[in-house]
């Protein structure tokens, strides 16, 4: 492979936006043709200072997946994280991995279908969701969820429910964490050989003058976020490039880009570093993005503790037994069992944090001690006496919140909600016993469902929509899988599905050099 | 040039020995000496006033005596009021032992603690530590590295408070 350059310096529909401020749908075609050909050559490093098959950019639940799979096939890996813990969101998300039709369902009497998961991702994804990318997901999710149980090692004991599903198909670690799966990826990963090198950045990839990625510059020693620290080398990829570097919540200047109203004023769920310049790095070798406008905010976290914190845990198992109120008014103002965006949508149009409350037998039931035990440390879930306590406590209108509770309550009894179309599960009893449990809610950023183009190969598609050659993508980096909103669930199988698929095909890449 | 390498943020030496409240000094990190002595402030502070008035002299001293004031768990400990390089200053621990040759030296990379602290004894020794346990997690179990939260050339911090509310002293 003779004369490649770094695509930095190629004309990039990003650089072009940012430098010209034009619309992108207008100019994308126009751009498409020259990239490669025309642009300026940079020089090639005058040394790889490392050489390796597979380059994994992120040690999420999709990096490491890739990892696995590409060591399983016999590649040499190096997985780059340039934080100076591994893991990225996997490390601190809820443990909950969407699949459908699996030993453990079948074990609870769940009647569910990778059908029916596909419908639900599609439902909630207005559509949007790219259909083979979401049937992908649906369809290899309960291998992929057995492949985490049997082959990495990680222990689920539990099925949850998350609004927009039609059934209970979440599977949760025994953590309650993601780390309960993304710490056995990573004795896996490390156990087959694959190196891992946190604190190690991807600056920018490296394509040859036909635009196949060949590598990427990186930072060595890097110390999140000082862009100065750490030294720069080059690692060859000689098969390909893996990115699955997540997605970029926590990045506020180019969420803005796509949202200008997500300013500094929403926190986010994320770790610090879910910030998007790998996405970047990639659009500027060519790669496409897509559905960047579609930026998630969680609905049930917590003003009143920091991150993701605990009380998602408590709302999410809640859900369909307990009720949620606007206490301004005392009264219930939206289905407590829909999707994401429509209740964080219901909640920001309050303008003011809601209310979530169940009482003792449903709580208990539903909510692990742990959980429950941390958000009332933490302060973000307090417990009250009699129901009448808990409206004072927040100000509300007693009589007319109590009589809201019955109201509620005769639902339960009935299992429909006439008023709001709540989804009530079967065991759910009326919230009578005390001590009644309750916190508020105010959205975070949480995840962003735009992302790199990719097709059912996980091959990245540029911007004259062929697969980029040598670059693979998995995870939140990608876009298309979730469309308009992502389920509760959806991105742990998304993860390991994609990253299973990546790392398979890149493995199988003809090596270039 | 080793003093560049190194690190930028270092406090007076030695200014914290009485045990009086944290106050870093606002003025510039002095010349770092690779040759000064356990408790010879002036090796790198030089005239700079590091100790407050009325301190013993230091001069000679390791951290076995500075500890008869400064006992360890006591109102008088060190941890946390000083940058931990002072600590292993003290304790006879110079910068070659961490950073190797010092016309070249490296980062310290956490394999380095580890020959000589031992993570299984850490994690017990705080396991009754509250809220949590600092040395193990469910997110990083028990390999997290030393210097997320104990720096050594500058202001420990507290890592797990990026996302929880966990009020540890770090020192």
């Amino acid at each position: 492979m003779t004369n490649p350059k770094q695509t930095t310096d190629l004309l990039s529909r990003r650089r072009f936006l940012q430098t010209a401020g034009v619309a992108a749908g207008a100019t994308v075609g126009a751009l498409a043709l020259p990239r490669a050909a025309d642009a300026a050559a940079a020089p090639m490093p005058k040394k790889w200072d490392v050489t390796t098959d597979v380059l994994v950019v992120g040690t999420g639940f999709a990096g490491l997946a890739a990892a696995i799979e590409a060591r399983d096939a016999k590649a040499d890996v190096i997985v780059i994280d340039k934080m100076p813990v591994p893991g990225g969101n996997s490390a601190i998300n809820g443990g909950d991995f969407g699949a459908a039709g699996t030993q453990m369902q079948k074990a609870l009497g769940i009647e569910d279908s990778p059908e029916l998961m596909l419908k639900d991702m599609m439902k909630a994804g207005a559509y949007l969701n790219h259909p083979e990318l979401a049937r992908t997901v649906a369809e290899q999710s309960a291998a992929a969820l057995e492949w985490s149980q049997t082959y990495v090692g990680a222990q689920f004991d539990r099925v949850n429910f998350h609004g927009g599903h039609s059934v209970k198909r979440a599977h949760q670690t025994v953590q309650r964490s993601g780390a309960g799966l993304v710490t056995k990826q990573l004795e896996k990963a490390r156990a087959l050989g694959a190196k891992i090198e946190l604190r190690t950045k991807l600056v920018r990839l490296v394509a040859d003058k036909d635009g196949r990625i060949v590598g990427a510059e990186v930072r060595r020693g890097y110390k999140f976020p000082d862009e100065a620290s750490g030294t720069p080398a080059f690692i060859k990829a000689r098969k390909a490039v893996v990115l699955a570097s997540g997605g970029f919540s926590n990045d506020v200047k180019l969420r803005q880009m796509y949202d200008p109203r997500l300013t500094d004023q929403f926190t986010s769920t994320n770790q610090p570093g879910a910030t998007g310049e790998a996405i970047m790095a990639a659009c500027m070798a060519g790669a496409m993005d897509l559905q960047m406008d579609w930026i998630q905010l969680g609905p049930w976290t917590s003003p009143d503790e920091k991150g993701f914190g605990y009380v998602p845990q408590f709302v999410e198992r809640v859900v369909g037994y307990g009720l949620m109120v606007d206490p301004a008014t005392g009264k219930r103002f939206f289905k407590e069992s829909g999707n994401r965006k429509e209740r964080a949508d219901a909640i920001i149009l309050l303008g003011h944090p809601a209310l979530i409350l169940a009482d003792s037998t449903n709580t208990t039931k539903m909510v692990d001690p742990g959980q429950l035990k941390g958000a009332l440390d933490n302060g973000s879930l307090r417990k009250f006496d009699t129901i009448e306590e808990l409206a004072k406590a927040y100000n509300m209108p007693v009589d007319v919140f109590v009589e809201q509770v019955k109201r509620w309550n005769t639902y339960v009894e009935q299992k429909k909600d006439p008023e709001l179309d709540c989804l009530i599960f079967k065991d759910a009893v009326p919230n009578v016993t005390p001590p009644f449990y309750a916190a508020r809610l105010w959205p975070r950023v949480h995840h962003t469902m735009g992302g790199l183009a990719i097709n059912k190969d996980a091959q990245v598609i540029g911007f004259d929509l062929k697969p980029i050659v040598g670059l693979y993508a998995a995870g939140e980096a990608t876009g298309g899988v979730h469309g308009a909103v992502r389920l509760g669930s959806c991105a742990m199988a998304d993860c390991v599905v994609f990253g299973r698929i990546a790392g398979k095909n890149a493995a199988k890449q003809a090596a270039w050099g | 040039m080793l003093v560049n390498a190194i690190g930028r943020a270092v406090p007076a030496l030695l200014a914290l020995l009485l045990g009086a409240a944290l106050s870093l000094p606002a003025s510039a990190a002095p010349a770092r000496n690779a040759k000064a002595a356990p408790g010879d402030c002036a090796a790198c502070h030089k005239a700079e006033k590091v100790l407050p008035a009325g301190h013993p002299a230091t001069k000679g001293m390791k951290l076995d005596a500075c500890a008869q004031c400064h006992a360890p768990k006591s109102e008088q400990a060190l941890g946390g009021k000083l940058p931990g390089m002072h600590l292993h200053q003290l304790r006879g621990i110079g910068c070659a032992q961490c950073h190797g040759d010092l016309k070249k030296p490296t980062e310290v990379a956490h394999d380095k603690c580890m020959s000589c602290h031992d993570t299984a004894k850490l994690v017990e020794k705080t396991a009754n530590v509250k809220p949590k346990n600092p040395h193990t997690s469910p997110h990083y179990g028990k390999d997290a590295d030393c210097n997320l939260c104990h720096h050594q050339h500058a202001k420990s911090e507290n890592y797990c408070n990026q996302c929880h509310k966990f009020e540890f002293k770090v020192p």
